[in-house]
């Protein structure tokens, strides 16, 4: 039944781009993005509870090392590869000391990280400083330049929610939930919860790298700032709130209505887009704690309990 | 290092102390990341600024006023908006005071523009001199502010009734409740302390540097760092850690470059994480 409506939707993403004008194209391209670094925090958060703060430094790597390695004449898809591969090197370096701290800590360690990795970048001559950088420009007309970016996202945001859901259900994915549930219990279980938490970032990383790398490309200029910005992942994770935390389809879910709203304020209310950002965030916290895919499965279990005591009760009055 | 680089690190030092006590206070004690912290500070220097453009009234006698209005506008924000979402936990109190943060720059912008500002008033040029360097008049005056306040802000967590109460409840808070602490209301009162000396020491940036709405990414990277040195909820901790911090931003600039500053205070922050996660004044934390 699922299965059946996943495969019906990419069907109508795949081939909507003939239908739609360019402007349609940029937010859906958009709305892909955010989906892959919203399923990224949901695998560090929603599944394993460990909130990556400034889980943006990925981003800001993977657009980086393709800027640079594009420089030196590689292929767009080469560049990108080598560049998630640095970012994976990156995250087992740093993973290993800064996965020790619990809650806040870890949130507020990679903040830290990722403002100082801002600095150097905007320091140091390679990746062209405070200034930013720009990638080889795309000799092909516009229209085929969006839909290049629109399918590569788009296979992005599938690959990246396969990958996932494959890894929370294995026997992988049951200790990263084990770690959520109780980290000491998994530990005294034989779990190596180190190991496990390690590996998980690295794949984090890994997909928000390859976002980034596409990200700058669709671009074509990148700035320290504008890469490292702490609002992707702020967003991401109001996205995975308002979808629903630890949940499959939830992320890309809440990609869809957070951009269609925040594109909405920007268009409707250009003077308090922020304000309205604010407070429908609020709002949602308030009334949907629990995503929108778990407020939904919490009501079907709720009438399949009051389902199931109705035919018993009818049953003992019989 | 010459004497004037060290009254410049102490001057900076000690507006970062008094920065730093409102952020520490409310993560250590009511267990708040404020995210909205560097909101509320700019608000308090926008508030002096419309007193200073009406009534020429000098910020650092209209930053009463900023601290007042804060202490409200904190009292309420963690009445209505973030107590209610403590329950869902750390992702939940970090987004809600991100929106509060978004709402509030969101008010400047749209009254104030996102142009930089300043208030000039009739003294702030002048300097006196103190062993053959030069002492900036506003800045002085800054620092003695800061000093009495983060004294009086002890005093007030020392010696009166609500203090104790909330030194309470960051103790032990089941044994506050137990001898009848009404802990919802200490850690309100706490959170809205905090957001006061916030507003409070944006008046007094207002009297020394320029800002606009992108201050507040500056501030609030600086008080994570204050916090983090000094040991969360600790008063002296964190004057410690702001006093640290001027000293190693003013080093970093002089010997660096200032376009490392900000790079050496996180590193410093994260290196603290690592090894000292308590801080390097503070105590084991009972609050967890």
């Amino acid at each position: 039944m699922n299965i059946v409506w996943i495969v019906v939707a990419i069907i109508i993403f795949t081939i909507l781009p003939n239908f739609i004008s360019g402007y349609y194209i940029r937010i859906l391209t958009a709305i892909f993005m955010y989906a892959v670094l919203s399923q990224c925090i949901n695998l560090m958060s929603g599944y394993m509870g460990y909130l990556p703060f400034g889980h943006v430094m990925f981003f800001g790597i993977g657009a980086y090392m393709t800027a640079i390695l594009m420089r030196g004449n590689l292929p767009f898809i080469v560049a990108m590869l080598l560049a998630s591969l640095s970012a994976i090197v990156v995250s087992i370096i740093l993973g290993f000391p800064v996965l020790r701290l619990r809650g806040h800590y870890f949130a507020i360690a990679t903040i830290g990280m990722n403002g100082a990795l801002m600095t150097v970048v905007q320091n140091i001559d390679i990746t062209g400083g405070a200034r930013g950088t720009t990638f080889p420009i795309i000799m092909l007309p516009p229209g085929q330049v969006y839909s290049y970016f629109y399918y590569a996202f788009l296979a992005l945001m599938i690959i990246t929610t396969f990958a996932i859901y494959f890894i929370v259900n294995s026997r992988f994915g049951f200790a990263i939930r084990s770690i959520k549930a109780n980290e000491d219990a998994a530990n005294s279980m034989g779990i190596n919860t180190t190991n496990t938490k390690v590996v998980t970032w690295a794949i984090a990383a890994l997909f928000t790298s390859i976002a980034g790398g596409l990200y700058g490309y669709w671009m074509s200029f990148i700035a320290p700032d504008e890469v490292f910005d702490l609002m992707f992942i702020t967003n991401s994770i109001i996205m995975m709130l308002i979808g629903g935390a630890g949940t499959i389809l939830g992320p890309v879910i809440g990609a869809f209505i957070v951009e269609t709203v925040s594109e909405f304020a920007w268009s409707g209310f250009m003077e308090y887009h922020l304000a309205v950002l604010g407070i429908i965030t609020i709002i949602i916290v308030f009334f949907v704690p629990g995503g929108v895919i778990g407020t939904i499965t919490e009501k079907i279990r709720d009438r399949k309990i009051a389902a199931s005591i109705k035919s018993e009760v009818a049953a003992n009055d019989r | 290092m010459s004497l004037q680089m060290i009254i410049n690190a102490i001057l900076l030092g000690g507006l970062y102390a008094l920065m730093g006590i409102g952020f520490s206070l409310q993560w250590g004690i009511s267990g708040i990341i404020n995210l909205s912290y560097g909101a509320m500070v700019v608000l308090g220097s926008y508030i002096s600024l419309i007193i200073f453009d009406v009534f020429k009234i000098d910020p650092f006698i209209s930053m009463l006023f900023s601290g007042f209005l804060l202490f409200l506008i904190g009292a309420f924000a963690y009445k209505f908006i973030i107590q209610p979402s403590i329950k869902g936990g750390i992702v939940f109190t970090l987004i809600i005071t991100f929106a509060l943060r978004l709402i509030v720059e969101n008010l400047i912008l749209y009254i104030w523009s996102a142009d930089y500002r300043t208030i000039r008033i009739s003294y702030a040029g002048r300097n006196f001199q103190f062993l053959n360097s030069f002492v900036p008049l506003t800045k002085f005056i800054t620092f003695l502010i800061a000093g009495i306040l983060i004294y009086f802000t002890h005093l007030f967590m020392m010696n009166t009734k609500i203090g104790k109460g909330i030194q309470a409840v960051s103790l032990d808070k089941i044994g506050a409740l137990a001898v009848g602490v009404d802990d919802k209301k200490m850690y309100l009162i706490n959170f809205a302390v905090g957001t006061a000396l916030a507003g409070i020491t944006g008046s007094l940036w207002a009297t020394v540097y320029s800002f606009s709405p992108h201050v507040i990414d500056v501030i609030i990277g600086r008080v994570f760092i204050i916090a983090i040195l000094g040991g969360l909820g600790n008063i002296w901790g964190a004057a410690a850690g702001g006093m640290l911090l001027g000293f190693v931003e003013t080093c970093g600039a002089t010997f660096l470059g200032a376009h490392w500053q900000e790079a050496i205070g996180l590193a410093m922050m994260v290196l603290i994480l690592l090894f000292r996660p308590h801080g390097l004044m503070g105590k084991k934390f009972f609050g967890q």
